[in-house]
């Protein structure tokens, strides 16, 4: 039953990287071309999505924004596993002083909401789309490394992990080739759910004008600018919203349905009980 | 109880020495020298260097990091948070002034996201399998997955705009007009809960799953109760256990939710104070909001953890 959902997450993706690919193709007009003689306008059969301030067709604007918007979304958090990963690889296996004080640090990290730290890193960097992928890179290893950690904490204790320490093989590969492989799912899981909620915080951070600059155009940018058109053209800032909502729900679909394959745990409790 | 209350306290209290350090840390690699651009600022020119190193050694920015750190925690602790550079104002005054309205908006929004979280979860949980349940976790998914920008740019559409029920923007003092101050928050704390309540169905509806699928529920039907009787009896209590956790996750969700909330609905709170510091580059106080949210994070986590160890004794003997 879970699968469905997770299958819907799928195909959406799939959608929005064939999007993000053709989108030259694909866009009906250049998202750049202004035509001020047809600013803020409705859907037409020209405009299917109307224009913008400066009569740009929206369609065009936020098929191309797919690629940014996923990009950040994308590499934000593949720099963040990796720091995440490595540090809970680590902390995990070594246990110990060094497991308290990776802990520890993760621990200060986490009482700051990402989005809270990532706005006032990105005051310091300055806005840009880097900025935002540094700040949230920064801040959001910490999911990676407190699962991590606790896999490993589990995995390390297993007999084959044993029989490799005692067949004379270094912590690195240990490490390597005995538990990142058997830690890689919930990893999967994690970076998946973490894509999504990335490009939800790279649009909170384009929302408020401090996130990817123009020419670059995010979904974010494209609503901030139709937030102050909302009552002229609502669909301005409503559609590109509601591609964010969409990706992030695909991803979070995606997430849940690979954790419930990954665990299946649950469902059989269940089912137990009905046999009452 | 008491050794457990300790330990703890001591936690919370090492997790925060951490942040403060890597909230200053922060502080540090700001780029440019604040003195000199409060200086420039209000001498409006040239100023002798002489000048400038009188007023670094009276902040005592000419002492190693670690005075320095030390001096900032005593100020912070003495409630002296600096001054702001944008207002001129007191930063602990700012704060003060403003607490109370994103106090209300938060207890509003978690109370909220329980209202609407419990009952999803608990309906899901007895319903597992069947179209209301698939509908409830996707709902539940979907609360998760909604940016509270976007939330509120659909509701203000909505409400405002279409049906002028409800204020787009600002904010009424609860003792300047009782309704309208309902009115007015009452989009804000519905958006702020909403990935509250969608977070709480989830935790609510796997974790009471877990307790269903336990024996004594079995020995419960066994005796010939009701499946309601079992619920209410039986199942519940030790499923909502584990829910106090969450509580202090949407406090989280909350306290980020608010800075976008506040800043859209121009609610005058903490969460649009900092917005408008990072906006104007007003160090102090953004280096004041970090804290604040530091701490409201940790204190929530510590009651959500000594709660816990209150109602299951088995948290208390583990750790």
């Amino acid at each position: 039953m879970k699968n469905r959902t997770l299958y819907l997450g799928l195909i959406i993706i799939a959608a929005l990287l064939v999007v993000m690919a053709a989108a030259p193709q694909i866009a009906p007009h250049d998202p750049e071309a202004q035509d001020l003689y047809h600013v803020l306008e409705g859907p037409s059969e020209k405009h299917l999505l109307g224009t913008d301030d400066v009569g740009r067709d929206l369609l065009s604007r936020v098929i191309t924004g797919t690629r940014p918007t996923l990009l950040i979304g994308v590499l934000s958090t593949l720099f963040s596993g990796i720091i995440g990963v490595g540090l809970g690889l680590v902390a995990g296996y070594k246990g110990g002083a060094i497991d308290m004080a990776v802990m520890r640090v993760t621990d200060a990290f986490m009482s700051l909401p990402v989005l809270v730290v990532t706005l006032a890193l990105v005051a310091i960097f300055g806005s840009g789309m880097q900025s935002v992928i540094i700040a949230i890179t920064l801040v959001n290893w910490t999911g990676f490394a407190r699962i991590v950690r606790g896999e490993v904490l589990h995995t390390r204790e297993f007999v084959y992990v044993e029989a490799a320490r005692a067949m004379g093989a270094s912590g690195l590969r240990i490490i390597f080739y005995h538990l990142l492989p058997n830690v890689m799912g919930p990893i999967i899981v994690t970076a998946s759910i973490a894509i999504g909620g990335n490009i939800m915080i790279e649009s909170a951070v384009s929302f408020l004008g401090l996130g990817a600059q123009p020419p670059l155009s995010t979904w974010g940018n494209e609503l901030r600018i139709g937030y102050a058109y909302l009552e002229v053209v609502p669909l301005f800032s409503i559609a590109p919203g509601l591609l964010i909502t969409l990706t992030v729900l695909a991803f979070n679909f995606i997430g849940d349905g690979l954790r419930d394959a990954f665990d299946p745990r649950i469902s059989q409790t269940f089912n137990k009980s009905k046999e009452k | 109880m008491k050794r457990y209350i300790l330990k703890r306290l001591l936690y919370s209290l090492l997790t925060l020495w951490l942040t403060s350090m890597l909230i200053f840390a922060i502080a540090r690699i700001l780029p440019g020298d604040p003195v000199q651009g409060v200086v420039m600022a209000s001498h409006m020119g040239a100023v002798d260097n002489n000048v400038i190193e009188g007023i670094r050694a009276q902040f005592g920015l000419n002492q190693p990091l670690t005075v320095q750190y030390l001096i900032w925690v005593k100020n912070f602790i003495s409630g002296d948070w600096g001054v702001s550079i944008a207002s001129g104002e007191k930063v602990f005054d700012m704060f003060m002034k403003r607490l109370p309205i994103t106090f209300e908006l938060f207890v509003c929004s978690v109370l909220w996201s329980m209202l609407i979280g419990f009952p999803c979860g608990i309906i899901s949980a007895v319903k597992h399998g069947d179209f209301i349940d698939r509908l409830l976790s996707a709902g539940a998914v979907l609360g998760l997955s909604l940016p509270v920008f976007w939330e509120g740019i659909i509701l203000i559409y909505l409400f405002s705009v279409m049906l002028h029920i409800l204020p787009p923007s600002g904010f009424v003092p609860f003792s300047d007009s009782i309704k309208g101050n309902l009115l007015s928050i009452a989009m804000p704390t519905f958006i702020m809960g909403t990935q509250g309540a969608g977070l709480i169905a989830r935790y609510v509806r796997s974790s009471l799953l877990e307790v269903l699928g336990q024996d004594f529920i079995r020995t419960a039907y066994a005796k010939g109760y009701s499946e309601i009787e079992v619920l209410l009896r039986h199942a519940l209590k030790p499923a909502l256990l584990p829910v106090a956790t969450v509580a202090g996750l949407t406090w989280g969700y909350v306290t980020a939710g608010s800075f976008i909330v506040e800043y859209m609905f121009a609610i005058p709170g903490l969460g649009r104070m900092g917005v408008n510091a990072i906006f104007s580059n007003d160090f102090p106080v953004i280096q004041a909001t970090l804290i604040i949210v530091a701490i409201n994070i940790l204190a929530v986590n510590l009651l959500v953890d000594l709660q816990y160890g209150y109602l299951d004794p088995r948290i208390r003997v583990q750790s």
